[in-house]
């Protein structure tokens, strides 16, 4: 059983956040919230959401996982203003998943979710830096590195107590520089990897530009993202794999 | 002679200068030249009949969809037509840049301007070109000329299309045989109901050869009903190689991958390929290192580097710096993976030589490749990057160059799964 009502605007954003990465994937159902977890076909990002039970207008379930199609279900979620309400009703014969927004009514198939790639563990990594930034920076470095390059490299400078940015192009280069006045928080550690823009660009998309990230990074190493969403009842970490030159 | 046919972005200027590089380089092709000029006279029956071999087709793209479809036949020795056409022949037997054009200069493209939707057309000038080109050996045909031929050769400067010679516009072209069509051409030709992706591909693992399968998608005689029209040769090219690559692709996703670096070498023609296949997930860049004085760099001073890049899921957008070449070498290396049912992140540089003085065509990357895992046992490395290391000094620009320029250079793509302990990813 799964019966919920949700701010259209709370559940889209969560959603992006993993459609971002992959196109179908198992939502578990939990007494507390939801949560979903997803690597792409490449295992090279992944994304693990929780949204609250507080989150939700109201919120019942008994328990169990069901595999959806991201991007119909955000296609329905659309249908609805971003004040409006979104109401989700799984029927379990059918094994269909009832929407309503404000009189329009309508159904979505679900995924056997079987039929869906297995969830990975999260790796348990060990990373030397971390730093706390807005959401607002990581877009304007992101957005500045894809002018010149297709990979970024996010360091940390120990010693000078700053997070740095570097895109090196064909022809054209890029850095950026915050220090910890720039920052939230900066715990230092000499940490530099590099990453394919393509993956970091998806991310940026899915993070709120007046988030608050936590990014942890290390030597050639995954980094790390979480920020709250749904006002704090939820959260989201992005976890991608470098491109390396030491292998 | 309609040059600006294959030439995007040249000026008249440039357009000059590489034509004379050409030229300085091959005293020998313009002597050829007035060869084929003379035996054009001995050949032609009164003043506008040509009898002759066909063994392939030409579909410009300039005015598309009003193109100029033509049927290729030689001039001289209709007897080795099959010798002129384009294919793994060609490096077989060791062509040089000579002989490709000396080939190509030797076939008289008679065309008509001819609307791409030719759909059920096997009739007339049109009909004969199809059949010309479904056929696997090449067909006798007379062509009615208007006029007499311009000798000339015509090189493509995106090295794409092999050159073409001579060149006339037909009134009509008669078949004086029965071509003779595969079986698998005729079943493709018979499925009206088939998209061109799965024929093409049909046609490839019944053993035809890309070089077989373009005439046949240039002539129309692929896919849905109302979608079967003529295709540019250069286009056609290309969207054979894209579309066998992503077949074979497709067979390697959950494969396991090479169990270690290895780094293949060939040259040919002037070109000199290092494939390296590493251990991981599926990635493939080409690098191509473009030499001062080299044909796409006539006038440059230093290197031109190019370079086009694809991760584990492909490339959305278009191939821009390296063309059909990038297609041509993934061709290659993914027949070889395909073979050995192995999966490896691929880095193919390409160091075009002064040498390489004319544009062949792009078949003589496909071959190079292809032939590149036949020479003997492969070198060694720790990993690719150790494998760049220790071919930095074979060429001719330093590993900074080739970090900004090249993807799998700066670095390749790792798994989440390298740092996940026991089971999951």
């Amino acid at each position: 059983m799964f019966k919920a009502i949700v701010s259209a605007d709370t559940l889209g954003d969560a959603l992006d956040s993993v459609s971002v990465l992959v196109d179908e994937c198992k939502i578990r159902l939990e007494d507390d919230g939801l949560s979903i977890r997803a690597v792409d076909p490449a295992n090279v990002g992944m994304v693990d959401l929780s949204l609250s039970a507080a989150a939700f207008e109201s919120y019942e379930t008994d328990g169990g996982v069901i595999g959806v199609n991201l991007s119909r279900l955000e296609e329905f979620v659309g249908m609805a203003d971003s004040d409006q309400l979104v109401e989700l009703e799984l029927d379990e014969e059918t094994r269909k998943l009832h929407i309503q927004i404000e009189g329009l009514e309508g159904t979505l198939a679900l995924i056997d979710p079987d039929s869906i790639r297995q969830e990975p563990d999260l790796p348990d990594l060990d990373l030397s830096a971390e730093v706390a930034i807005e959401g607002a920076d990581i877009d304007r470095a992101v957005t500045a590195a894809d002018m010149v390059s297709d990979h970024i490299a996010l360091g940390v400078d120990a010693d000078a107590e700053l997070f740095y940015v570097d895109a090196e192009g064909d022809t054209d280069d890029v850095h950026l520089e915050l220090t910890t006045e720039d920052l939230i928080a900066l715990t230092p550690g000499d940490a530099r990897s590099l990453f394919s823009l393509d993956y970091l660009k998806d991310m940026d998309k899915a993070i709120p530009s007046d988030a608050e990230v936590t990014m942890e990074v290390g030597e050639e190493f995954p980094v790390k993202m979480h920020f709250d969403i749904a006002e704090g009842n939820g959260n989201v970490t992005y976890m991608l794999a470098p491109r390396i030159q030491s292998d | 002679m309609q040059l600006d046919e294959f030439i995007e972005t040249l000026d008249d200027g440039e357009r000059e200068r590489r034509r004379k590089l050409a030229e300085e380089k091959s005293y020998a092709i313009t002597e050829h030249l007035e060869d084929v000029e003379q035996s054009m006279d001995e050949t032609l029956q009164g003043d506008a009949l040509f009898g002759s071999t066909a063994p392939s087709v030409f579909v410009g793209r300039s005015s598309y969809p009003d193109v100029s479809a033509g049927v290729l036949a030689p001039v001289s020795e209709p007897d080795r037509a099959a010798a002129f056409e384009t294919g793994p022949h060609w490096y077989e037997r060791g062509y040089t840049i000579d002989d490709v054009f000396q080939s190509r200069t030797n076939l008289l493209n008679s065309s008509r301007r001819t609307n791409v939707h030719v759909a059920d057309e096997w009739d007339g000038f049109t009909g004969v070109q199809r059949e010309v080109a479904i056929a696997d050996r090449p067909v006798d045909v007379e062509v009615g000329l208007d006029g007499r031929p311009e000798v000339d050769m015509d090189v493509s400067f995106a090295d794409i299309s092999t050159p073409t010679g001579p060149r006339a516009t037909a009134e009509y072209a008669d078949l004086a045989e029965n071509p003779h069509v595969p079986k698998p051409v005729e079943y493709t030709l018979s499925d009206d109901d088939w998209k061109a992706e799965g024929a093409i591909t049909y046609l490839y693992n019944r053993g035809l050869d890309v070089y077989d399968i373009e005439n046949v998608l240039s002539a129309g005689a692929l896919g849905e009903a109302q979608n079967r029209k003529l295709v540019p040769t250069r286009w056609s090219i290309t969207a054979v190689d894209d579309t066998i690559c992503g077949f074979l692709r497709g067979q390697l996703y959950n494969r396991p991958s090479v169990d270690k670096t290895e780094v293949w070498y060939n040259e040919y023609l002037g070109n000199q390929f290092w494939v390296v296949l590493a251990p991981g997930d599926f990635e493939y860049e080409l690098v191509e290192l473009k030499a001062p004085g080299s044909v796409w760099n006539p006038s440059g001073r230093g290197y031109y580097v190019a370079s086009d890049y694809e991760g584990f899921e492909g490339r959305a957008e278009y191939v821009d710096e390296t063309a059909g070449a990038y297609f041509a070498a993934k061709l290659g290396a993914l027949e070889q993976l395909a073979d050995r049912g192995r999966q490896a992140k691929v880095l193919i540089v390409r160091h075009v030589t002064p040498d390489y003085w004319g544009p062949a065509g792009v078949w003589q990357v496909r071959e190079t490749v292809r032939n590149a895992f036949e020479e003997g046992d492969p070198g060694t490395a720790e990993s690719l990057h150790d494998a760049v290391r220790q071919l930095l000094d074979q060429w001719p620009v330093g590993l900074d160059t080739l970090r900004r320029n090249s993807e799998l250079v700066a670095g390749v793509q790792s798994s989440l799964a390298d740092y996940t302990r026991g089971e999951g990813l």
